[in-house]
């Protein structure tokens, strides 16, 4: 199998499954126990402390924050903000959220509060004027993304957490969970307010995220019981999965693999835009501005489904842009933002590059790709 | 998957639910068999799998046959284990094309038709004396009873309209 996915989720790293096994089985106990059993887990999860606070380059190590996932980090961000200053009924984001961010607005919008969604141009990008034009006195949050799922494209947060710092008192959330393990990211040199990631995105198991919160913001609690967190975030400590979190996120400290992951990426599209002719990137063509991993390409006229099922086929996982609901056959939020043509964005692949893939992995997907697009644009009734 | 070849009659479908299209291609023989059957999509899996099995299932029979598949949807749906009964539009998108082509060759074969009397239902094959001498003398008075008392209608249903023709000027002669 090659795993082109990695935006989706990735393997858990034989370090990271290493490093939480003894908490599946001799270390069960629970962190908030007084007795030696529980003191030496309340260690083990105040090291995964360290090691995250450390990848986010936060100034204290209580400014991280365990969650479940990523999304319980960023659906308490947004409310947890809102519920400490109610008068304030503004929010700002953009089109191309996940939809852990999007939707939540989307529900806030429906309860009465007043929703700014930023749009982006074709390549992807944020226009930071229109941003400075959004923000009021009443404006409550601003959520932005750090790299967009779909299509990798960064936004520029260092500059935006300036702009809402000059301009406004507002909240500064970020969410970054596909960012995290992909790029270097220094929290405390920025005025970002609060930053969602998530363990599996970065080879830890799933269900444990984290919420980086700045020392003295004032965030009401999501998950209401138990004294956990310093009262900030109620229920039992997931330990083995937070001992991951920190291992994963040590390992992508000690050996990034950004530049090696980057080089296949760059191979595979170079690739793949050489030699099928209905090929198209979505998002700027400017590498810098992109995650290392991902490249996001429509193929016109073909539909991404079924690209989707011969890749499978041929042993290669991808995503599609589209997805084919029960009722409506809609292609994703971020590429109808981004203005591109339906019958290109029916057809879009994300292929999203990890830790583990290899140069013979890519040789492979670019012989039997071709082949695929040539098949299914044979069978399309718009190609002649 | 594919074109058939030519002379072919081509029939087509678009969902406005879902924006998906499918052209049915057939090369119908002397004997009214369908000889080819090919198909060209832009769409879901489910689609393209509804549409692959009805080109394989259509072929080598009657034109008569392949339309009576064509009607049932559900049918072909009930192929895909596990699939969800509101995925049935694409399924009914892929019959619906079927249908069309279908439609196009009997309205050919009708017009090219030399024959003593006119012919009306192409599928099977009943023209339009017949499907006047059933009218009166058993009182029909919709395509339903027409296509129940002598077939006529109960293939591809390109006659319909032809059919309810004769039921309207039978209506205007004395009984």
């Amino acid at each position: 199998m090659i795993y082109l996915d990695n935006n989706a989720t990735t393997r858990v790293a034989p370090e990271v499954f290493d490093a939480m096994q003894p908490y599946l089985s001799k270390f069960f106990g629970n962190p908030s126990s007084a007795h030696t059993l529980g003191r030496e887990m309340k260690q083990a999860v105040e090291t995964a402390r360290e090691q995250v606070a450390s990848l986010l380059g936060a100034a204290d190590t209580n400014e991280i924050v365990f969650t479940s996932c990523g999304s319980e980090s960023d659906n308490w961000a947004i409310r947890g903000v809102l519920a400490t200053q109610p008068a304030k009924r503004h929010i700002i984001t953009t089109q191309v959220e996940h939809e852990a961010v999007r939707n939540v607005c989307g529900l806030l919008e429906k309860d009465g509060y007043d929703v700014t969604w930023l749009g982006v141009s074709e390549t992807g990008e944020l226009d930071l004027d229109a941003l400075r034009a959004a923000l009021r006195p009443e404006t409550a949050l601003v959520s932005i993304m750090l790299a967009n799922n779909e299509t990798g494209v960064l936004f520029p947060i260092d500059e935006i957490g300036r702009i809402v710092r000059e301009h406004s008192e507002a909240v500064f959330h970020v969410d970054g969970v596909q960012a995290v393990g992909k790029i270097p990211i220094d929290l405390k040199n920025t005025e970002v307010d609060l930053f969602a990631l998530s363990g599996h995105k970065l080879h830890a198991p799933q269900g444990v995220g984290a919420l980086y919160v700045r020392n003295n913001l004032s965030l009401a609690p999501f998950i209401v019981g138990g004294a956990q967190e310093q009262r900030r975030r109620a229920g039992t400590l997931a330990v083995p999965n937070i001992v991951a979190l920190g291992a994963a996120c040590e390992l992508a400290e000690r050996d990034d693999c950004h530049k090696q992951v980057e080089t296949l990426r760059d191979k595979l599209e170079d690739g793949i835009l050489e030699q099928i002719p209905n090929a198209c990137l979505n998002g700027t063509q400017d590498r810098a501005k992109r995650l290392p991993n991902t490249a996001n390409i429509s193929f016109e006229h073909v539909e991404g489904q079924n690209i989707l099922l011969l890749l499978d086929q041929a042993g290669i996982c991808v995503s599609t842009g589209s997805a084919c609901h029960s009722t409506t056959h809609e292609s994703s939020a971020t590429l109808k933002a981004m203005n591109v043509p339906y019958t290109a964005a029916q057809g879009s692949i994300r292929f999203s590059l990890g830790r583990y893939n290899t140069d013979a992995e890519i040789e492979t997907t670019l012989r039997v790709l071709p082949e695929i697009i040539e098949k299914l644009s044979a069978m399309s009734p718009y190609v002649l | 998957m594919g074109d058939a070849d030519e002379p072919n009659f081509v029939g087509r479908a678009a969902s406005l639910i879902c924006g998906a299209h499918v052209r049915f291609s057939l090369q119908v023989d002397g004997e009214h068999i369908v000889s080819q059957a090919k198909f060209k999509a832009a769409g879901c899996n489910v689609l393209v799998a509804s549409s692959s099995l009805l080109t394989e299932r259509v072929v080598n029979i009657p034109t008569a046959d392949a339309a009576v598949i064509g009607q049932d949807a559900t049918a072909l749906r009930t192929n895909f284990i596990g699939l969800e009964a509101e995925r049935e539009h694409c399924s009914q998108l892929a019959c619906d094309a079927l249908m069309a082509a279908i439609r196009e060759y009997s309205d050919a074969a009708r017009g090219e038709w030399v024959g003593d009397e006119a012919l009306i239902c192409t599928c099977f094959f009943v023209s339009e004396h017949t499907i006047e001498r059933e009218i009166a003398t058993r009182a029909l008075r919709t395509v339903a009873e027409v296509t129940r008392a002598c077939n006529a209608g109960g293939g591809c249903g390109s006659c319909h309209q032809l059919i309810q023709e004769i039921l309207d000027t039978q209506d205007d002669l004395p009984r």
